[in-house]
């Protein structure tokens, strides 16, 4: 653990590492015991998920049967389609309805910093919340339909929420509303740090507003896509809340997501073995997106270096 | 960067601008507008309406009237527990992460991009798996049901946000600004503290803001691993809706749930432009 | 199967405590303090509950009553973490087979003593005890009964429907039905949208057409029977219900629809008693409608059994010891359960219980009633919806595939039937 360029100071009173010691303790202690609970839990959950633990953590050896039971059964099977569906319709409507709001903040309209903060309130709201208030509005017979059959026009209908073909997307609705504000405050700092330079050369050359944008800033956005992408897709892997107080998983079981099933093996059916081997498999496709993108900063950083 | 002669036709900036403002802030005028209808009426009518009369009632309920069991204090003593588990957590896990993201930066040590690396994953492991281990944890190291065990999971768990995003912050920072500090003979401690504490206002915001809002709305934990009376703001809401033995409370609910929204969004409220501004420094990279 | 450190741990520390006489003596020397832990915190559950801790504490104990907001998961997340802390709830909330499930993780108190002494065991009906002593030894009581398959039919949709008879078997059931129909009843079924709710649908059904299917199928498990045609005739039956409800309730809870089914806008209603205190608790009157028990094609009363009950958790403390001996004792008390029942809209467990008096409802009488004759005729049945058939991973296997089916309208009632037997094969 020695220093690149440590500077001997002229009288060590002390040995060089008992000097140093809160230094080291300060940086290691924390990131060693957030790495270890990370470490260790995975494999605590891997061990698990061979063992035939039902209510409480066991012994035991069982082999892949507790992955077979998972991948065989129906509501692994729907969750993962859906996971497949939510996942890239979420991320790219987010991301894209993020670089609008950011594009259409950016350009210097007023009352900007009271628009930024309705886009980005939903951040500080729950999970619960929004999926509770969500399941309000979208309720065909509470929320807005009811509303304008009110209002007079009964044939209109939005009954996405008991549509099972559709109810997914009543997911999407409400975690657009919730996380594209992230999207837009990263996209919105990409904006921002665009050479102002290279924009006036190109207004001076006669570059109209769309081919400035389409030439030079959308170009320079793309590292900030990147980890929007990775961030919001992380947040679908993940959503949880959202979806048990908006659709509980239903109608029947068409809305199941992958850690929905987790948490309802886990602890609804007290199958922990199952849940540990459905998060185990869940683990893995967090690894089958993050492991590319780690491959695309590597080489990024590579070309940089010989650059 | 566009500028003001940029746009031909700016009214329609502006109406597209505030369309989308008005769907983004529908949700909570519904929330808002129910906290002052009475159940009767929100019962009666839809979840979307304007009020009849004004039930401010539904607040002073919210506030310090609907029972948890035997409890019968409405929000107000969770919203104490809340803040007594997020503020020391966030502040915590701000802090070290700020000195890990220092570290890892700028004090480059052997194995910190490994560390580095695994500490980030932390982001991507989903909570439910980590209830059984925590409570392992908790067990053996004697922390279950107190309010220190629940800032200790926050605390290292959110390193994995605070962290990442500090060190992308710093990363920034000139070295040459280090070593010549190095040279006059600072310390680790002491250039922390002179001259990347002082420099750190926008991304400490940036995590603050994340901590505070995510430990201040957790639910999981926060009634798993205290007893009736620590437990946090969410549990009460969840009283309050998953009503099994009533009938829907929705008035009180939402009256309830903007008081508890409170804090979280006058962090937003007063933190959104440094928000952006710490993302502009920190997420780029 | 060996067992971990958790386990055996808690079993060592048990050892010591395992001298029953201490646990007898221990009151009256110590003051009675008794930790819970129940979901119990909203509405009527929360009141009976309180009321409950009152009583504790006029007979001078200090009640200690963690109540954990949710669903049941989250009850049963906080158990489990006391449990694997060596630290369990003095006594908590938990039901059906789960009782025998958790009694295997953690030591629990012996009750033969206490029950004995309140002479309790020949007043509680002979399945439901057996729940409660799962190795022959009694370690949780019963509180209060609901049966899940009550009928309660709005009394503004019976006018509409100029109806005035309450159906007994499921085409008496499905006649007035179509009368509320014609008769410009919206809805002829007020129903919710969670799981449970449409799992209630399916056992109402399956039990009202052939208790003894139920038995077999359900409670049992048999395959043949899980492969017999009551079960296709009850998906039948469910999808006929299902065309009659309100799709447009989403996942909502039943409660979201008592006004309308009050108003008459919807006409009947396949719930537990507990509806009835939400009714009441809601501001309704017992004349906006009437409760009768579900239909059953055989005439007599089917009744399907399900039991809030407490299971006691060992602990050495003296005091909590005592507590627990309390406890018991007021869960047994018949003037304890009439009040709990009185405030839930329940009944009581004790079948000696005289519920002519005051502060009894017309429809808690004729549940009593039913479940009398139910027991008389071998048809008290437990639910399956409500966790009392199977254990949790059983029981949501089971739902998966009948909450698909009713929201699904697509799958026949053939197909629905081999996904159930298929599913039960799989959470075996």
């Amino acid at each position: 653990m020695s220093n690149a360029a440590a500077i001997r100071p002229g009288r060590p009173a002390l040995p060089e590492w008992v000097r140093r010691l809160p230094e080291y303790l300060t940086i290691w202690v924390p990131l060693l015991l957030s790495a270890a609970h990370l470490v260790s839990f995975s494999l605590w959950t891997i061990w698990i998920s061979f063992t035939p633990s039902t209510l409480i953590p066991v012994t035991g050896w069982v082999g892949l049967r507790n992955y077979t039971a998972v991948a065989a059964s129906r509501n692994w099977q729907i969750a993962f389609d859906n996971l497949l569906l939510f996942g890239c319709a979420f991320v790219v409507l987010s991301a894209a309805t993020g670089l609008i709001l950011a594009i259409l903040l950016d350009q210097r309209i007023r009352g900007e910093n009271v628009l930024r903060s309705i886009f980005l309130y939903p951040l500080a709201v729950s999970f619960v919340v929004t999926g509770t208030v969500w399941s309000w509005l979208l309720n065909p017979g509470l929320g807005i339909q009811k509303l304008v059959h009110d209002l007079g026009w009964t044939s209109f209908r939005f009954d996405w929420l008991i549509d099972r073909d559709m109810a997914i997307w009543t997911i999407v609705i409400a975690a657009i509303w919730q996380s594209s504000g992230f999207a837009m405050a990263l996209f919105l700092a990409g904006l921002r740090s665009v050479d102002a330079d290279i924009i006036k050369a190109a207004q001076i050359d006669g570059a109209g507003p769309v081919r400035i944008y389409r030439r030079i800033i959308l170009p320079s956005l793309w590292p900030i896509t990147i980890t929007v992408v990775v961030i919001q897709l992380q947040f679908a892997i993940s959503t949880f809340d959202l979806v048990r107080a908006l659709t509980n998983g239903g109608p029947g079981i068409a809305t199941q997501l992958p850690a929905l099933v987790v948490y309802d093996l886990m602890f609804q059916r007290s199958l922990l073995g199952r849940g540990a081997a459905a998060a185990v498999l869940m683990l893995l496709i967090l690894l089958a997106v993050l492991l590319p993108y780690a491959a695309w900063r590597y080489l990024q950083r590579r070309r940089a270096a010989h650059a | 960067m566009p500028d003001r002669t940029f746009a031909p036709s700016r009214i329609w900036i502006y109406l597209v601008v505030s369309l989308i403002a008005a769907a983004w802030l529908a949700p909570l005028a519904v929330v808002v507008l129910n906290s002052l209808r009475t159940n009767e009426e929100i019962a009666q009518g839809s979840m979307i309406g304007w009020p009849q009369h004004l039930a401010w009632s539904n607040y002073a309920a919210a506030w310090s009237g609907f029972c948890v069991a035997e409890t019968c204090a409405g929000i107000r003593p969770y919203m104490l527990n809340s803040a007594l588990i997020t503020i020391p957590a966030t502040i915590f896990s701000t802090l070290l992460g700020a000195v890990a993201g220092y570290a890892v930066s700028l004090w480059r040590f052997r194995g910190d991009t490994w560390i580095y690396g695994i500490v980030t994953l932390g982001l991507f492991l989903p909570q439910q798996m980590r209830l059984l281990p925590w409570t392992i944890v908790l067990r053996d190291i004697g922390l279950i049901n107190t309010l220190a065990g629940l800032v200790l999971i926050h605390t290292i768990q959110g390193l994995s946000f605070t962290t990442l995003f500090c060190r992308n912050y710093y990363v920034a920072i000139p070295h040459e600004l280090i070593r010549a500090a190095r040279i006059d003979g600072a310390g680790f401690f002491r250039i922390f503290w002179r001259i990347i504490l002082p420099l750190s206002g926008p991304i400490l915001i940036v995590t603050v803001i994340w901590q505070f809002t995510h430990i201040w709305n957790e639910f999981l934990y926060g009634v798993t691993f205290t007893t009736g009376q620590q437990q946090p703001v969410t549990a009460a809401l969840i009283a309050l809706s998953a009503a099994v033995a009533d009938i829907p409370q929705h008035g009180v609910q939402s009256a309830a749930v903007i008081i508890a929204a409170l804090p979280t969004l006058l962090i937003y409220l007063l933190g959104g432009k440094y928000f952006v501004r710490g993302l502009t420094a920190g997420a780029v990279k | 199967m060996p067992i971990t450190t958790t386990r055996r741990r808690l079993l060592a520390g048990s050892v010591a405590t395992l001298a029953l006489p201490a646990f007898a003596r221990a009151q009256g020397a110590v003051k009675p303090r008794l930790t819970a832990i129940s979901q119990w915190s909203a509405g009527s559950d929360g009141a009976a509950i309180t009321a409950l801790g009152k009583k504790f504490e006029e007979k001078g104990g200090v009640w200690q009553h963690s109540p954990v907001p949710g669903f049941t998961t989250e009850m049963m997340n906080k158990l489990r973490a006391q449990i694997m802390a060596g630290d369990p709830p003095a006594c908590s909330q938990l039901k059906g087979p789960e009782i025998a499930a958790w009694s295997k993780i953690a030591p629990t108190v012996d009750l033969d003593a206490v029950v004995a002494a309140a002479g309790y065991e020949k007043v509680v009906a002979p399945d439901l005890a057996k729940l409660h002593k799962p190795g022959g030894k009694w370690i949780a009581l019963p509180l209060q009964i609901y049966s899940t398959n009550m009928l309660f039919l709005s009394k503004r949709a019976m006018d509409k429907a100029k109806a005035d008879k309450i159906p007994l078997t499921w085409a008496d059931f499905n006649d007035l039905a179509e009368k509320m129909k014609s008769g410009g009843v919206a809805f002829p079924i007020a129903n919710g949208g969670t799981r449970p709710d449409d799992g209630q649908k399916f056992e109402a059904a399956l039990a009202g057409i052939s208790p003894l299917a139920y038995r077999a199928a359900i409670m049992n498990l048999e395959k043949k029977a899980l492969e017999g045609p009551e079960i296709k005739a009850a998906f039948a039956q469910v999808r006929k219900i299902a065309d009659w409800m309100d799709p447009n309730v989403g996942a909502q809870h039943f409660s979201t629809n008592l006004k309308r089914f009050v108003d008459g806008d919807m006409g009947m209603m396949i719930m537990g008693g507990w509806a009835q205190g939400v009714l009441r608790n809601a501001g309704f009157k017992f004349e906006d409608f009437t409760i009768a028990p579900g239909p059953s094609d055989n005439g007599k009363p089917v009744f399907l059994l399900n039991a809030d009950a407490f299971i006691f958790w060992q602990r050495k403390e003296p005091d909590l010891q005592a507590g627990q001996t309390l406890m018991a004792q007021l869960v047994m008390d018949p003037a304890i359960q009439t009040m709990y029942s009185q405030i839930t809209g329940s009944i009581p467990v004790r079948t000696d219980v005289d519920l002519s008096g005051e502060g009894w409802s017309e429809g808690q009488r004729t549940t009593a009633a039913a479940l009398k004759n139910a027991i008389a005729s071998n048809q008290a049945v437990l639910s399956m919806a409500h966790n009392m058939a199977q254990e949790n991973g059983m029981t949501a296997a089971m739902i998966d595939v009948i909450t698909e089916y009713v929201k699904n309208k697509t799958i026949k009632p053939e197909q629905a039937a081999t996904r159930l037997a298929e599913a039960v094969e799989g959470a075996r």
